[in-house]
């Protein structure tokens, strides 16, 4: 019952459309909005003109549209396509390595019979419960791995993690017919066969479900490469908004910065229109690929939270 | 390099140990396919969370940068001498502990009643297509790094042009200390509106689960609407908060840096009221750190994060021991 989607399955319940149907829509609607108006305020403003926002500020309804702004934002030239690049390949990278690694644990620690597997569990709930903060995680990865800007400390700390084991573990134990495995075995099929040929291609719809929120993580994720990374060339997307961010403050807060000074940072403050243009840039591949995995990841949520 | 070598290293220590102890760990060697497969992720573990784990001793070491690592680092004379660092400057932990507990209680306990009241709007809502909709737009905003949200909030919040200020009809410096007071309420609403969405299809998936045998018996015995949500739905979802609440509550020193050194932009004005624990380390490792107070509120921040998760545990195990989670 559990992996039932209340969207998907409309219960029976004796449906009425009354009244308070309309009001409770009137309520979900306005949320809804809450929710997507800003972004949309994000598209709207990328293609607003730059003095409408400098004279009138950020609006819904701007007073005169252009497209300055989305070419201003190829003025970063290689340096964007240099960050999208290496976003695309650490998320590539990370979310197959990551499902790899993970589901070969997960398939590991649900078989019967294998005696290791309740260390092996106990040895994955404990970094959920302690951790030791992102201090530690700088002394060692940096100095003591000497791992500093390196692509390892962008794919590596976010491949594994605890939550998305134990869903990928619970789809095996509740979805893979455990006869399918053992019959396989009676055949001839080794443990790595029966887990590569039959295992793993019947987790599809968890892999679509994880692998997706495991992309977003690796897309979004901007402090490690703001602590590890000094590399122009290996920097990420997101860290060039940071840096976005960061000049505008520089430049804002110092208002005695010499001209020449502006001059050699590329020019004055960022624009408005350009900056929020740069926004679309960078959230743009999410807003496309999700709706495409919506249905995957709510049923993988869905059945990953029957607790393990 | 170092780090190619503990690879190698560790991983020959662990299949040798296998391969000289195949006797004693007969099951074990049996099952060695099983043991090879969970390596990998294991590797990973060790490296990335264990034993960075072991870091936390820098609370008890005075740092020396001309040691090779902080292993070797001379211990602190006395060794509680950067806690006492840590109690000497008070009124700066004092206040990031106050706000990263504050933030914590506000985000679970709204955050935790929003997701329940969305999750049953949702389900109660009888036009399943406009519901499914709705609800793609309401996940949406879980997908935006905060790197983006930053730049969101300053087009509703900036001074001279930002949405608020203009519909209002205001001039606030929100960015300024002057205007250090709306940020609990702006840090909410972005951290719900970022969310909320998302938090509900969890409870969701309990509700579609409820038997609805139960819903018609109320009915039939005269239960309104209200009378259903309150004796039927809500205590399905129980379990559900617990596990939710258990699982956030080691998390209770830490917070989301995105939210707290990005959104903010990392103002200084506003400290008194943004800076959490997590964000004011994150601003010592970018700047030059302060290692004494620095690592003994690592220390602290980790441990007292693990005593909650024990504690709050223990505490489920006796009221309700089929919700804790160990």
């Amino acid at each position: 019952m559990a992996d039932k989607n209340a969207v998907q399955t409309p219960s029976k319940k004796k449906k009425k459309k009354g009244l308070s149907q309309y009001i409770l829509g009137f309520f979900l609607l306005l949320y809804t909005l809450f929710c997507g108006l800003p972004i949309l305020l994000v598209f709207i403003s990328a293609f607003t003109d730059e003095m409408s926002i400098v004279q009138n500020g950020y609006s819904f309804f701007p007073k005169k549209w252009s497209t300055n702004g989305i070419s201003a934002v190829l003025k970063y030239g290689s340096k964007l396509i240099t960050s999208y690049g290496v976003t695309i390949f650490i998320t590539v990278v990370g979310t197959l390595f990551g499902l790899f690694v993970m589901s070969m644990f997960a398939y590991a620690i649900s078989r019967p019979g294998f005696r290791m597997a309740r260390f092996l569990s106990i040895y994955l709930l404990i970094p959920m419960l302690f951790s030791g903060g992102i201090l530690s995680s700088y002394l060692v990865y940096a100095s003591l791995y000497g791992l500093k800007d390196s692509f390892l400390l962008l794919i590596l700390p976010l491949s594994v993690s605890t939550m998305n084991v134990i869903i990928l573990r619970t789809y095996i134990v509740n979805s893979v017919p455990l006869e399918l495995m053992e019959a396989a075995k009676i055949d001839g099929a080794g443990d790595y066969r029966t887990f590569f040929q039959i295992t793993l291609p019947l987790m599809k719809p968890v892999l679509a479900a994880v692998g997706f929120m495991m992309a977003t993580a690796y897309w979004n994720e901007w402090q490690n490469a703001l602590i590890f990374i000094t590399t122009d060339s290996k920097k990420p997307l997101q860290l060039l908004l940071v840096n976005i961010q960061k000049s505008i403050e520089f430049l804002l807060n110092n208002n005695n910065v010499p001209a020449s000074v502006r001059a050699a940072m590329g020019g004055t403050i960022p624009q408005q229109s350009a900056t929020m243009a740069t926004v679309v840039v960078v959230i743009g591949p999410i807003m496309v690929a999700y709706p495409f995995f919506q249905k995957y990841f709510v049923k993988g949520l869905t059945v990953g939270s029957v607790k393990g | 390099m170092t780090f190619l070598i503990l690879v190698v290293a560790i991983t020959a220590v662990v299949f040798l140990g296998l391969f000289l102890l195949r006797n004693r760990m007969k099951n074990t060697w049996k099952n060695r396919a099983h043991v090879v497969m969970a390596y990998p992720a294991f590797l990973i573990l060790l490296l990335m969370a264990y034993i960075p784990m072991t870091g936390l001793i820098l609370a008890f070491k005075t740092y020396d940068f001309t040691a090779g690592s902080f292993y070797t680092m001379p211990w602190a004379d006395p060794i509680f001498k950067n806690f006492r660092v840590l109690s000497a400057s008070k009124q700066l932990f004092y206040t990031m502990t106050r706000n990263t507990l504050i933030y914590y209680v506000l985000f679970t306990v709204i955050g935790t009643f929003l997701n329940i009241v969305l999750a049953i709007a949702i389900d109660q809502f009888v036009f399943k297509r406009v519901a499914k909709t709705m609800q793609t737009i309401m996940i949406i905003p879980i997908f935006v790094s905060y790197a983006a949200v930053t730049f969101i909030v300053y087009a509703f919040i900036s001074p001279d042009t930002g949405i608020i200020n203009q519909v209002m009809g205001t001039h606030i410096e929100y960015y300024k200390s002057s205007g250090v007071d709306y940020w609990p309420t702006i840090l909410t609403i972005v951290k719900m509106w970022n969310s909320v969405g998302y938090g509900s299809v969890l409870y969701m998936s309990v509700l579609a689960g409820i038997d609805t045998g139960l819903y018609e018996a109320a009915q039939i015995d005269g239960a309104g609407k209200w009378k259903q949500i309150w004796h039927i739905t809500l205590p399905s979802l129980i379990p559900m908060i617990t596990v939710m609440l258990l699982l956030s509550v080691g998390g209770i020193m830490k917070s989301d840096t995105g939210l707290f050194y990005q959104v903010t932009r990392d103002i200084g004005g506003l400290y008194p009221k943004t800076q959490v624990i997590d964000s004011y380390i994150l601003g010592q490792i970018r700047s030059k750190p302060n290692w004494g107070f620095t690592s003994a509120a690592t220390f602290f921040q980790s441990i007292v994060g693990l005593l909650m998760m024990l504690g709050a545990n223990g505490l489920v195990r006796k009221i309700a021991p089929e919700n804790a989670l160990f």
